[in-house]
């Protein structure tokens, strides 16, 4: 009997993760050790031993604090920004040199000027992470305005929409938002690998990020593995959270539109 | 059907088992000694380590290990002792010029080396910013430190001070973990309080001019271990003649360092790009002492270990059988006393 193509694809997931999980196990044991190493069996005990002592619950609550101060202001910046450039041709051109320079620095090199503007506190955590997510969402804003459709914006202003702010807001913007979503996502994506620096520098004793530096000064890699499995499994949910909400909300108008 | 997965299943771990079996196909002669050319030396921008910095600015390790079929030597400088360990466990680097704390967890964790020598005791400053008062250990109440991270040897000596002086580490001040560039920098813009590093940066800071030294570790724990020189046990089993030659070359270069401090400062400045007036205004200030004899450094490494244990950063109370191979600077000193 055939099996639906969604309990198809669930078996060819579960089979691909447990495959990956054996050979790791396999290759643990045959190199037998743990701090080049450790095993799944060895992470899931140091999992346990984290969840039991209560201490993971509040490294990632800690890292979800800065997460959503470096996004929300990544947000707030990158895409009024973004469209800023890609709708005023004159702005574009007077920012974009500034941008094209600062894109490039990688957000570790920047931890001495959080320390020294924003101190050992969240809101320097959250300054690294902005720096990382900010550029993908200005970059697709700004994208996704420069191609809206010529026919689209004529055909606005045909129907009324004469105002800057009646075009962007009424034409340009909807037709971005696509774009704006991925960038998002990818700014999500950048920003939460930031966590990892962002811990770095003595903001906090807790934090997923910081824990594994910590554990990585003791040498300890299996809880070293552990955090990096609970940062991959976050971002996990977050990416698919954000896609159900982007689909189910943000780009449902869309259903039917493309597909 | 079900089938298929289980398919791509057995394809995947058939294919598993085949690159595995290439990378632990035993190797012919794996008992016999390899016949070494090149020592992978680390160390870090210290002037705790100028030993070794000063063996390689005159040409002594080349020199001395010639004779021992070394044609060439490496070295790597790292900001801290736990990248370092992480080097020798990686199979990078066979001596290291470490803190005597770094190898402690490492070798918990499985590193297979013993510290064959010393190199260096004390040598640590607290530092606290110019408009603080200091007149005994309770004014530090309610401020927050900047030290190296925990598990590290300033970590350890810190907390262990402030204990012995009824100041909970964790309820009465605040200390954050950090490098050591990290710290000047939060000290600089008034983020923590005071520091607690090794030399040169309580130099380096008081000659910026915004804060001084108030208490030196060797006030905190007397005669304190810090720096070792840690080698593998591959090189002690396969090339014990090499460890022992590694051991008359220390034993000179801190003989030399200590007759020649100006030098040494030189050397240091070479090396690292401190100013010589930093590295040599360092050398007069520091309460550091280099040595060469393992046993000055071996009380006080096993109490690191107990202290480490009982924070639960090892897993294994670690003996001086685990850390130490003593045998090794015995014998050179033995045959020093001869000659």
């Amino acid at each position: 009997m055939g099996q639906s193509p969604y309990i198809r694809r669930r078996i060819l997931e579960i089979t691909s993760v447990a495959s990956a999980i054996i050979i790791w196990e396999i290759i643990a044991r045959i190199i037998n050790k743990k701090y080049i190493l450790p095993s799944f069996t060895e992470v899931v005990t140091a999992f346990l031993k984290l969840v039991s002592g209560g201490e993971l619950y509040r490294d990632i609550i800690t890292s979800l604090n800065y997460f959503a101060i470096g996004m929300g202001v990544a947000i707030a910046v990158g895409i009024p920004l973004g469209i800023m450039m890609g709708w005023f041709k004159t702005f574009d051109k007077a920012v974009d040199p500034i941008i094209e320079v600062i894109r490039p620095i990688p957000p570790l090199a920047w931890i001495p000027f959080a320390i020294l503007w924003f101190g050992l506190t969240q809101y320097a955590a959250g300054f690294v992470i902005f720096l990382g997510a900010v550029f993908p969402i200005l970059v697709n804003t700004y994208t996704g305005f420069r191609n809206t459709p010529r026919v689209l914006v004529e055909s606005g202003k045909v129907l009324g929409c004469i105002k800057n702010r009646d075009l962007i807001f009424r034409i340009a913007l909807p037709a971005a938002l696509p774009s704006i979503a991925t960038g998002v996502r990818v700014g999500m994506g950048v920003g939460w690998m930031c966590v990892v620096a962002a811990e770095f520098f003595g903001v906090s004793t807790y934090g997923i990020g910081y824990k594994i530096w910590r554990w990585n000064d003791l040498h300890h890699m299996d809880m070293v593995l552990t955090y990096m499995l609970v940062l991959g499994l976050i971002a996990l949910v977050i990416d698919r959270l954000f896609r159900y909400i982007v689909q189910e909300w943000w780009l449902k108008w869309q259903t039917g539109v493309v597909v | 059907m079900i089938i298929q997965p289980l398919k791509i299943l057995a394809a995947i771990l058939i294919t598993g088992i085949i690159l595995l079996s290439g990378c632990t196909a035993p190797q012919e002669d794996e008992d016999e000694p390899t016949g070494l050319t090149e020592l992978s030396f680390g160390y870090q921008p210290s002037t705790h380590q100028i030993a070794y910095m000063a063996a390689d600015a005159n040409g002594w390790w080349l020199e001395d290990l010639a004779p021992y079929g070394i044609t060439s030597t490496k070295d790597y400088l790292f900001a801290t002792g736990a990248p370092e360990m992480q080097a020798m466990i990686a199979g990078e680097i066979d001596v290291a010029y470490v803190g005597s704390t770094p190898p402690l967890s490492a070798i918990d964790q499985g590193l297979e080396a013993k510290i064959v020598a010393g190199a260096q005791t004390q040598g640590s400053d607290l530092v606290l910013a110019n408009d603080l008062p200091y007149e005994s250990p309770q004014d530090l109440v309610g401020l927050t430190i900047a030290t190296f991270p925990p598990g590290t040897l300033q970590d350890t000596v810190l907390r262990k001070w402030l204990l012995d002086n009824d100041i909970d580490p964790k309820e009465n001040v605040t200390i954050k973990g950090m490098g050591g560039a990290e710290a000047i920098t939060s000290l600089a813009s008034g983020n923590v309080d005071a520091v607690f590093l090794p030399h040169p940066n309580p130099t380096v800071i008081e000659s910026e001019g915004y804060a001084r030294v108030v208490v030196q570790s060797g006030e905190m724990w007397p005669d304190h271990a810090c720096c070792v020189v840690l080698v593998t046990q591959e090189l002690i089993d396969e090339h014990p003649d090499i460890v022992e030659q590694i051991i008359r070359t220390h034993i000179k270069a801190t003989q030399y360092i200590i007759d020649n401090p100006d030098e040494a400062a030189q050397i240091f400045s070479d090396d690292i790009g401190v100013p010589h007036n930093i590295s040599s205004q360092s050398i007069q200030d520091w309460d550091g002492e280099w040595v060469s004899d393992p046993n000055i450094e071996l009380d006080t490494a096993l109490e690191y270990a107990k202290v480490q244990y009982d924070l639960g950063y090892t897993d294994k109370l670690l003996t001086q059988d685990d850390l130490f191979d003593l045998s090794f600077y015995n014998k050179v000193i033995a045959e020093m006393g001869e000659e």
